[in-house]
């Protein structure tokens, strides 16, 4: 008996689920691009968020004051003009006039204010976004079209860090109308698309925005999916029942599948992530820099790049890449010297067959074939190499920041702000939390002392003499700069791919 | 050794379930313990210049190689012995346990029996692979751990089978009469009441050897496996997954050898069964 | 009898009690939620960690903690997800019904595939029909689930396109995953069909059937498997527990929308709310089952109430 009426029940969900994805219609319905997105990010609202995949999505739905494009050159976005007062520690915005919110409501400089108030206030506390806004002591409303930003010391990438995440505006009404918690799943902005539908863990539909200031856009509508699984990703792709497969999903080994179907492309380009190996410098053999240079000259990372990797990345000499603010392009990368490796080795009193652990993430395909060819390059000069997976949120929480490491761990980097400031102060500041081993009171002062210089030319001089410092002393074993890699069916037109993750969809038309 | 003896077992050797379950199973085995004699080193040497060749081309390749110019025959038939490892040590650990467990609980009953078998409760009452999960993501991945794992969730099979059988036995008449003569607890436990019902449990050993090899692949498959460099069975059908549209034969002979193995001793415990437990009691 | 029923229904809860004080402790071990949300912000203080702790309730003793949680457990309010902060509530009635529904088509696809087979074999007992349905079956035992399911994935929709590759949405998309969980299960199930057959087929009843001059697919799906239907659907649905634990890497794959993708994502995340749920509603159900057979168990056969 109660199967029968669990067989009625089931029958009548099943029924109700086909009739909605009726209703939702093809992928192919005329203007709807859709989109295979690896991760949900479960709250559309900007000051709850960290992940690369909610700015892929919420980058169409709302505007900061500033904006940033593929070229990623920062143009106005909100504001039309901005101007430094008081020696960097204030910024005056003029906002743009005539923008309203997709419900209706309003922008002007209360909504500004309002966001930012909300960003380092009690509700800002509860997410991760505050703190990289800490710069800002208050936001003070001249009039309705404009806003002067009172900052506690300069900083040289507050601009940058308005074009994205935390400090999308929002609109003030709506949110203390519906409530925060409302605004997580029915987020409104400025932006080109607004949200028709979210679905936990399977989807948001986005439609155009037709009164967005920059005109409205190509397409009518967006639809997100949320497909963790690269085999499945891509199997949907093949199918046509998705046009667009963003980063960090396509592993390198998957490219060729992709280019052999005829109406798919791969299109890629570089971006801000960095891999690199860190060394523990503080114990162990690879607290030695001739040890720690000899593991470099001994992995021959070019053809890592050429052929695992399948050209998909470039070599780095620091640990960032070309894109990056201070990076230096005439610094060159440490060359594949093997007889080298041997003899600094032999220096350092290494014995052959010593072992030395690699910890790496348990679930990035293309970087654990990178780490297996590492090993086979380093048992060739005497070292004798075990990996250790770890769960990633493991080996990024409790491993690293604990200084639990093996020898060597991966470290993947890729700050969206593209400043090498992010990475290396991070990175190399004694306390740090990804440097638990390293403490250098020299590095410590070069990294505070950029950091309220906003002279742009004088600031890079200081952030490449940092790249340089570290590689003479060897901190890490710089890898490469990997691409964002899109897999797009050529239905899609005018598709540039971002660097960042970033994608704003509004100059893109499907046939 | 009379003839009368032979004939019935011969032809029992007439089945096709285990003829087919021995050759699969057995043969596998005996090639994954001698790989270190068939392919000295063979798994582990790296050639980027070789990579992903495909089967049947060159004779020093014949399965051809995966995507960091490694030999994939040398690597299934070295790559079993992790997967055989963690099936066969895993089910050896949950069978000391649970029968140990089981004769206990089913032969002195009262508080015991009560304390294993709410235990036995509890543990079936907690969804498998979740917990696989939370646990890895506690302790780390790896041999060890996963081994552990699998024998902390597959104890209570043998527990209670064996229970069931203890409660059905411990009142027959050999096993009264062994206690009225004054023969120790454990004596009777071990020399009387075990070998009358290992028959289900060896039945039961052999199937979860099976199952076991297919969830140490299922775990690696979600992430959480061994060392990369030690080539597995799980590993390489989880990485190959990748390849599966391009380079087919780096996930489908690992798989393959999956499929054989585990489908030999499925055979064999189905076969195994029909002739040590009658009754049925391992089916479920 | 209402002895045993009242024993036995304590016992569940003391089963209850005991796995969720368990899944509530070992979830609280995976790692500090904290350090998760805060890991792509720029510089993180110790105070902007114990702020967000707080927020997130970590800062009161387990206890607490738990039993706010079994509170929410009788009010069905199990929080709200510390990834974005939906309510839990909310998720579970999405994923829910997507893994039940998945699992009970897994369950049909299992049974119509084992009753013919399983009919089959008893029918040609010993012979070389019974022997190949056996082994073929344990074939289907034996593929490791999630490379069965990317192969189907290849050639159904890939290669052929006539069924969706992933997702949830309509008829055509519970095929592939529930054809690969329910191959699993048709070794078991042609095993059992064929012993229920096997006694049947040999009673008086059969033989009057036969003589009468029925059919024989008459005698063998109207007659027999009829009077084998009862311990036959109290077989199958024990499954539905079984069904339900390893359900987690076929989701993956095909992109399923249910509890284990849910569970899964949420260790990830160190999503406590929503992990702790999953587990719990799970735990819930097989121990409701178990609860269920033991009972109808206890009603048909007065001997294991006594056991």
């Amino acid at each position: 008996m109660t199967i029968k009426k669990w067989g009625i029940h089931a029958a009548f969900l099943a029924l109700g689920l086909a009739g909605t994805a009726l209703l939702a219609g093809p992928a192919s319905a005329a203007g709807t691009l859709t989109i295979s997105s690896p991760q949900d990010p479960g709250s559309w609202d900007p000051i709850d968020t960290f992940l690369v995949n909610w700015a892929s999505v919420a980058t169409n739905i709302y505007d900061g004051l500033t904006y940033r494009g593929p070229d990623l050159k920062l143009v106005p976005g909100l504001a039309t003009a901005w101007e430094e007062l008081d020696e960097g520690k204030r910024i005056r915005f003029t906002l743009r006039e005539g923008v309203k919110f997709h419900d209706g409501e309003p922008f002007n400089a209360e909504a500004v204010k309002f966001t930012f108030d909300r960003l380092l206030g009690e509700e800002g506390k509860k997410g991760p976004q505050r703190s990289n806004y800490a710069a800002i002591e208050s936001v003070e409303i001249i009039d309705a079209k404009t806003v002067d930003f009172h900052l506690k010391a300069p900083d040289p990438v507050l601009l940058t860090k308005l074009a994205g995440y935390g400090a999308m505006i929002v609109p003030p009404k709506y949110i203390q109308e519906k409530g925060d918690d409302y605004f997580n799943a029915h987020p409104v902005g400025t932006g080109p698309f607004k949200v028709v539908s979210y679905e936990p863990k399977i989807g948001i539909k986005l439609e155009a925005f037709a009164d967005h200031w920059g005109g409205a856009p190509k397409l009518s509508n967006l639809e997100y999916r949320f497909i963790a699984e690269p085999a499945t990703a891509v199997a949907e792709l093949q199918a046509g029942r998705v046009d667009l497969v963003i980063p960090p999903t396509i592993p390198v080994g998957m490219i060729p599948t992709i280019q052999a179907d005829p109406k798919l492309e791969v299109v890629s380009t570089a971006g801000p992530t960095v891999y690199a190996l860190r060394f523990n410098t503080k114990s162990g053999p690879t607290a030695d820099e001739r040890v720690r240079k000899a593991l470099i000259l001994g992995v021959d990372r070019d053809a890592i790049i050429q052929s695992i990797l399948a050209g998909q990345a470039s070599p780095i000499a620091s640990f960032q890449g070309a894109l990056s603010f201070g990076n230096d392009p005439t610094m060159k990368p440490l060359p594949y010297d093997p007889e080298k490796a041997k003899a600094l080795l032999k220096e350092a009193g290494i014995a052959a067959g010593t072992t030395l652990q690699i910890d790496v993430r348990g679930n990035d395909t293309t970087f654990n074939e990178v780490s297996q060819a590492i090993a086979s390059y380093l048992q060739v000069i005497g070292i004798t190499v075990t990996i250790k997976p770890y769960e990633t949120n493991v080996l990024l929480n409790d491993i690293i920041p604990a200084g639990k490491t093996g020898a060597m761990f991966e470290q993947a980097w890729g700050g969206w702000t593209l400043d090498y400031d992010n990475t290396a102060y991070s990175m190399y500041h004694s306390g740090e939390k990804w440097n638990p081993y390293d403490s250098d009171a020299k590095l410590d002062a070069l990294l505070e002392s950029q950091r309220s210089i906003t002279d742009r030319a004088k600031r890079e001089e200081i952030l490449k003499s940092i790249a340089h410092y570290t590689a003479d002393r060897v901190l890490e074993m710089p890898l490469f700069n990997y691409n964002a890699i899109f897999g797009v069916n050529k239905r899609v037109k005018n598709f540039t791919p971002v660097p960042d993750s970033r994608l704003r969809l509004t100059d893109v038309t499907v046939e | 050794m009379s003839v009368t003896t032979i004939t019935p077992r011969f032809a029992r050797f007439r089945n096709l379930e285990f003829i087919l379950g021995a050759l699969l199973a057995g043969g596998m085995c005996l090639a994954v313990i001698f790989s270190s004699i068939i392919f000295p080193g063979g798994a582990e040497k790296i050639d980027l210049m070789a990579r992903l060749l495909p089967p049947f081309v060159k004779w020093t390749h014949p399965f051809g190689t995966d995507p960091l110019g490694r030999d994939v025959l040398a690597r299934v038939i070295t790559g079993g012995k992790i997967s055989l490892q963690v099936g066969f040590i895993s089910v050896a650990g949950a069978v000391v346990i649970g029968v140990v467990m089981g004769l206990i609980s089913g032969y002195y009953r009262g508080f015991w029996d009560m304390v294993v078998m709410r235990f036995a409760d509890v543990q079936l009452a907690m969804p498998f692979i979740l917990l696989a999960i939370t646990f890895i993501a506690i302790a780390g991945g790896g041999l060890t751990n996963m081994i552990i794992l699998l024998i902390v969730s597959q104890w209570v099979q043998y527990a209670r089978l064996v229970r069931g059988s203890v409660l059905a036995l411990r009142d027959r008449e050999f096993i009264l009469s062994a206690r009225a003569i004054g023969v120790r607890d454990h004596r009777i436990l071990f020399q009387h009441l075990l070998p009358n019902l290992i028959g289900p449990v060896i039945v039961l050993m052999t199937l979860n050897v099976a199952t076991n090899i297919l969830l140490e692949s299922s775990l690696t498959f979600l992430g959480l496996g061994v060392d990369p460099l030690i080539p597995s069975w799980g590993g390489m059908l989880a990485d190959g997954r990748t390849y599966l549209q391009n380079a087919w034969w780096v996930s489908v002979f690992p798989g393959l050898a999956i499929l054989l193995t585990v489908l030999g001793l499925n055979l064999l415990g189905d076969w195994l069964r029909d002739s040590l437990d009658p009754t049925g009691r391992t089916s479920r | 009898m209402a002895g045993f029923l009242i024993k036995r229904f304590l016992q569940a809860i003391f089963v209850v009690i005991v796995v969720t004080l368990i899944v509530a402790f070992a979830i609280r071990l995976t790692g500090d939620p904290a350090l998760m949300l805060t890991q792509g912000a720029g510089s993180v203080t110790e105070d902007d960690l114990v702020r967000i702790r707080e927020a997130l309730g970590l800062n009161q003793p387990f206890l607490a903690q738990y039993f706010g949680f079994l509170k929410g457990l009788f009010t069905l309010d199990f929080g709200r997800s510390f990834l974005g902060g939906t309510k839990v509530s909310t998720l579970l009635a999405a994923a829910l019904p997507a893994t039940l529904l998945l699992a009970f088509s897994s369950l049909i696809v299992s049974i119509a595939i084992s009753i013919p087979l399983g009919i089959k074999a008893a029918t040609s007992r010993g012979k070389w029909a019974d022997q190949l349905i056996r082994i073929l079956s344990l074939v289907g035992l034996s593929f490791p689930n999630f490379w069965l399911a990317l192969m189907l994935v290849l050639l159904f929709a890939i290669t052929l396109k006539w069924l969706p590759p992933s997702g949830m949405s309509g008829f055509e998309s519970f095929i592939m995953p529930a054809v690969t969980m329910g191959i699993i299960l048709t070794a078991t199930n042609v095993r059992l069909v064929r012993t229920a057959m096997l006694e049947t087929l040999s009673a008086q009843y059969i033989m009057v059937a036969r003589a009468k001059g029925l059919s024989e697919n008459v005698v063998l799906y109207k007659h027999a498997l009829r009077n084998c239907a009862i311990p036959l659907i109290t077989y199958f649905g024990l499954q539905f527990g079984g069904l339900l634990g390893g359900i987690v890497v076929v989701e993956r794959v095909f992109n399923w929308p249910g509890l284990g993708t849910l569970a899964f994502d949420a260790v990830g995340a160190r999503d406590y709310p929503v992990l702790q749920a999953v587990i719990t509603v799970l735990s819930l159900m097989i121990i409701g089952v178990n609860l269920l057979v033991d009972i109808a168990y206890g009603l048909v056969d007065p001997r294991i109430r006594t056991e």
